[in-house]
């Protein structure tokens, strides 16, 4: 691995502060990445990770405090232009891509920006930007054709769409490429090619600056790992040899378990609480079968494209199989129509929790009482709001949902409590068997915690939960059994108390190649 | 390498069936659907009265379509940009009546081509006007212009007049009755075809150069696809959505003074209540309501067919009350088309 190294830092921030009216989001950073090198910003939601990025990309300006980027110091004014010119590319999870633009657009647009410092009044320079789009989708591995490059992104699907964003980076010769969270989306498979295009770019002496809540992850990358607690860095280390329960404590000041959180058994019974029988839809998986026990929870894993997420839809009723059967405690249930199922009591936290689940203008009441409005009907049928008040400070409660009260907005909570909200919601349906697709996406260590009890206590209840995920050790912690689904099969189920990880990855078929690739 | 063999799978391409196929050369070609309109109509009228192919229908319908084209170009604009604009009308006929009064009264022996560089140049200020109230009130354009639309309204009949009036300057009505065509039909009729169509083409390359051949053309895209990346990828959007709105207020009163021209009259109740059709017309040539999409040659195909369908059925024994039912049917099958291909194309 080439590292190209200068004495001189291509960052630097200086006691770096940030206030929001009273909240004191930065209390004096000091930064300093260096050409070619892999940084980690680990840090619960609300630690400043996100200011610090902000501010560094230029879209917010320090209240104290000073950024120097190759020695020139940075505009007082927020100035997007002056950190792109400096070298700066920020990668946010949305991409930062604009959806009905091409490909060559996305990667080649900025530059032209840049050149002409903002002005916008002057010709678009397309043989130049369709070239330099060709040279760098090339160097990610895209393909290069005028096809490819003309099509416009909201088509391509989220893996690519990661690739293009990074594309950019290479196209504007970056000195600086900031990442927040950019595996999310992606599976195993697309996470390696990933690392192995950023492995590139640092060899061409760019350096990567990582926002991160999957640590394994970032052990993978390698680096130095940066944690940041109340608006302050509390830790620099090597995050190669770094003990990942000795990072989640620095980042969330507690002890974080690592071990198993499942301790109980799925209870004996006669009539299992969900049995699966031959379901199948075109297409996406065929012949799956499963018993689901009281009080079992089951983990179902496997690549993007391996059928899980529609076996989710399905099981949740919202994309009806073609063929098989699903019975409930021993009842058949229609898995036509998403609300019978609802009314039989199978509930499903979606993966998505801000395009398919929450309501974020809405309030913590509205958004957990509106799948039992019929329950707090009271006289000629009109919701008494004071009843939902009341349901939704119990689940609050049980949750630990940290918000001022339950008619703040679900948009002001953190990444977490706007997950607990959620699953809150469906809790209060009292369903006999949950189905959480991806429960701690995108949600950090201490939430994941909390997320991960209220689970196993579920389930004590006796109530049956699936858990789909790709996120390995969060199914080796929690579940009885995880399945892994190929080709839209259930191709082996392991049992979660012997598993390791290597053995799920295996089976998953997506092997985390963590070789190097040649430059 | 070895990441090549991954190459496959991470860009791969949405597979065609038969109806994305239709999908996607729908969303490449944008101009499809309305042209597609545009035969079928003009087949079936000229099946049932083959009188309709005649120059004379041709001229006639490409004559009409000038004001309503230059009010959907600048609607094209603010469309792609992410906005909407209702005021355009107003701001036309604030423009074409105060302008021809201004002239007639001061100096009616003005040429032409000041006259429309006032045109333009008055258009552009008060479109400029909406597009800095946005961008001060943070309200959404359609209020807005809504607002604006009613204010500039206000104030031409409130301030500047109210009585049609026909002794318009002479340049103008010398400039409406240029021909760049004329000829005598088989039944005796003269047939013109007037030079400022060419007002029309001309502003309508110019549109199309602005907005695939500039940054700024790129801008406005990117402020109707995502705002909030554009601005944080550095593009200015206060700075384009003054420029949308003062683009298309300039296309409305160039379309205004064209508007006094060709009718010889200046009249301020002209031209009121065309908003909607015109938004229609964009519609139907590909613009979305939601932003970030449309182009000049679709807009065009949509202009011709609302002005082909308000000027022919009466040929073929349509009553005339029919003919808002058949722009609705075509708006209503536009709205489904579309909503189709969105769904068909982004869908794998």
């Amino acid at each position: 691995m080439t590292q190209t190294d200068t004495d001189a830092p291509f960052l630097e921030t200086r006691a770096l502060h940030k206030r929001y009216g009273g909240v004191h989001a930065l209390r004096g950073v000091d930064l300093t990445i260096r050409r070619g090198r892999f940084y980690h910003l680990l840090g619960e939601n609300g630690c400043g990770k996100s200011t610090l990025i902000k501010i560094i990309s230029g879209a917010q300006s320090p209240s104290e405090g000073r950024v120097q980027i190759e020695g020139v110091e940075q505009p007082a004014t927020p100035d997007p232009i002056a950190a792109l010119a400096a070298g700066i590319e920020t990668v946010y999870q949305d991409l930062s891509l604009l959806p009905n633009l091409s490909v060559e657009e996305n990667i080649g647009l900025t530059s032209q920006l840049v050149a002409s410092g903002g002005r916008l009044a002057v010709r678009l320079r397309r043989g130049e930007m369709r070239a330099l789009a060709a040279r760098a989708a090339a160097e990610v591995g895209l393909p290069s054709d005028p096809a490819f490059l003309r099509t416009h992104v909201d088509r391509l699907p989220i893996a690519t769409r990661q690739l293009i964003s990074i594309a950019r980076a290479v196209a504007a010769e970056a000195g600086l490429v900031i990442m927040d969270e950019p595996t999310t989306a992606l599976t195993r498979r697309e996470i390696a090619h990933l690392i192995g295009v950023i492995r590139k770019l640092q060899a061409r002496g760019t350096a990567l600056l990582f926002v991160t809540h999957k640590l394994d992850e970032a052990k993978e990358i390698g680096g130095t790992g940066i944690v940041m607690r109340d608006g302050q860095f509390v830790a620099e280390l090597d995050i190669e040899t770094a003990d990942l329960a000795e990072v989640g404590e620095l980042m969330t000041n507690r002890r974080i378990d690592q071990a198993r959180y499942r301790a109980a058994s799925p209870a004996a019974a006669e009539v299992a609480r969900l049995s699966v029988d031959g379901l199948s839809r075109a297409g996406s998986y065929r012949d799956i079968s499963f018993d689901l026990a009281p009080g079992e929870i089951l983990g179902i894993t496997g690549l993007l494209d391996s059928g899980r997420n529609p076996l989710a839809l399905g099981l949740a009723g919202l994309a009806p199989p073609d063929a098989g059967q699903v019975r409930l405690d021993g009842r058949t249930v229609d898995l036509s129509d998403p609300s019978t199922g609802m009314d039989r009591g199978i509930a499903y936290v979606p993966e998505d929790r801000l395009e398919e689940g929450l309501f974020l203008d809405k309030s913590i009441t509205d958004n957990i009482a509106m799948t039992v409005f019929d329950r707090l009907r009271g006289a000629l049928g009109i919701v008494s709001m004071d009843r939902a008040r009341i349901l939704a400070r119990e689940v609050a409660d049980d949750l630990k949902i940290v918000a001022e009260d339950v008619d703040a907005p679900v948009g002001s909570l953190s990444g977490g409590n706007q997950q607990r909200v959620l699953i809150g919601r469906w809790l209060a349906t009292k369903p006999r068997v949950l189905i959480l697709h991806g429960p701690t996406v995108g949600v950090d260590v201490g939430s994941k915690d909390t997320i991960f009890r209220i689970i196993q206590r579920q389930a004590e209840a006796g109530m049956g939960v699936i858990i789909v995920s790709d996120d390995i050790p969060e199914l080796i912690q929690n579940c009885d059994r995880i399945a892994v689904m190929r080709d839209g099969r259930i191709v082996e189920t392991f049992d979660g108390a012997r598993v390791d990880a290597g053995q799920l990855y295996a089976a998953i078929g997506g092997i985390l190649e963590t070789a190097e690739t040649a430059p | 390498m070895s990441d090549t063999d991954l190459q496959p799978a991470i860009a791969d391409r949405p597979s065609l069936s038969p109806g994305k196929r239709i999908a996607d050369w729908i969303l490449a070609n944008p101009a499809g659907f309305p042209l597609a309109l545009l035969a079928l109509t003009c087949l079936v009228v000229g099946a049932i009265n083959p009188d309709f192919w005649q120059l004379a229908n041709l001229f006639d319908v490409l004559r009409a379509s000038v004001v309503e084209g230059l009010f959907a170009l600048g609607v094209l604009v603010v469309l792609a940009a992410g906005g909407l604009d209702v005021s355009f009308s107003a701001i036309a006929a604030l423009v074409m009546y105060t302008v021809t009064l201004i002239v007639s009264t001061l100096v009616p022996g003005l040429g032409i081509l000041p006259i429309l560089l006032a045109g333009l140049a008055g258009g552009a200020l008060l479109g400029a006007l909406n597009g800095v109230l946005i961008n001060l009130l943070k309200a959404p354009a359609l209020i807005v212009t809504i607002a604006t639309q009613y204010a500039f309204r206000g104030f031409l009949l409130t301030f500047v007049g109210t009585a049609l009036f026909m002794n318009i300057p002479a340049s103008m009505t010398a400039f409406g009755q240029i021909a760049l065509f004329s000829q005598v039909s088989a039944d005796g009729l003269r047939v013109q075809f007037p030079a400022y169509f060419l007002i029309f083409v001309l502003a309508a390359i110019v549109t199309w150069a602005l907005l695939n051949h500039t940054l700024l053309g790129r801008a406005v895209y990117a402020c109707g696809g995502k705002p909030e990346i554009a601005a944080r990828l550095g593009f200015n959007i206060a700075r384009v959505r003054v420029f949308v709105f003062a683009w298309a207020g300039m296309l409305a009163g160039l379309a205004g003074i064209l508007h006094v021209t060709s009718n010889r009259l200046a009249n301020p109740f002209d031209l009121a209540g065309t908003e909607l059709a015109v938004i229609a017309a964009v519609v139907l040539g590909g613009a979305r309501v939601t932003g970030g999409k449309g182009t000049v040659g679709g807009t065009i195909a949509g202009v011709l067919l609302i002005t082909l369908v308000d000027n022919v059925l009466i040929q073929v024994g349509i009553p005339s009350t029919w003919r808002t039912a058949v722009v609705g049917a075509f708006i209503l099958l536009a709205g489904m088309f579309y909503a189709w291909v969105d769904r068909t194309a982004v869908g794998r």
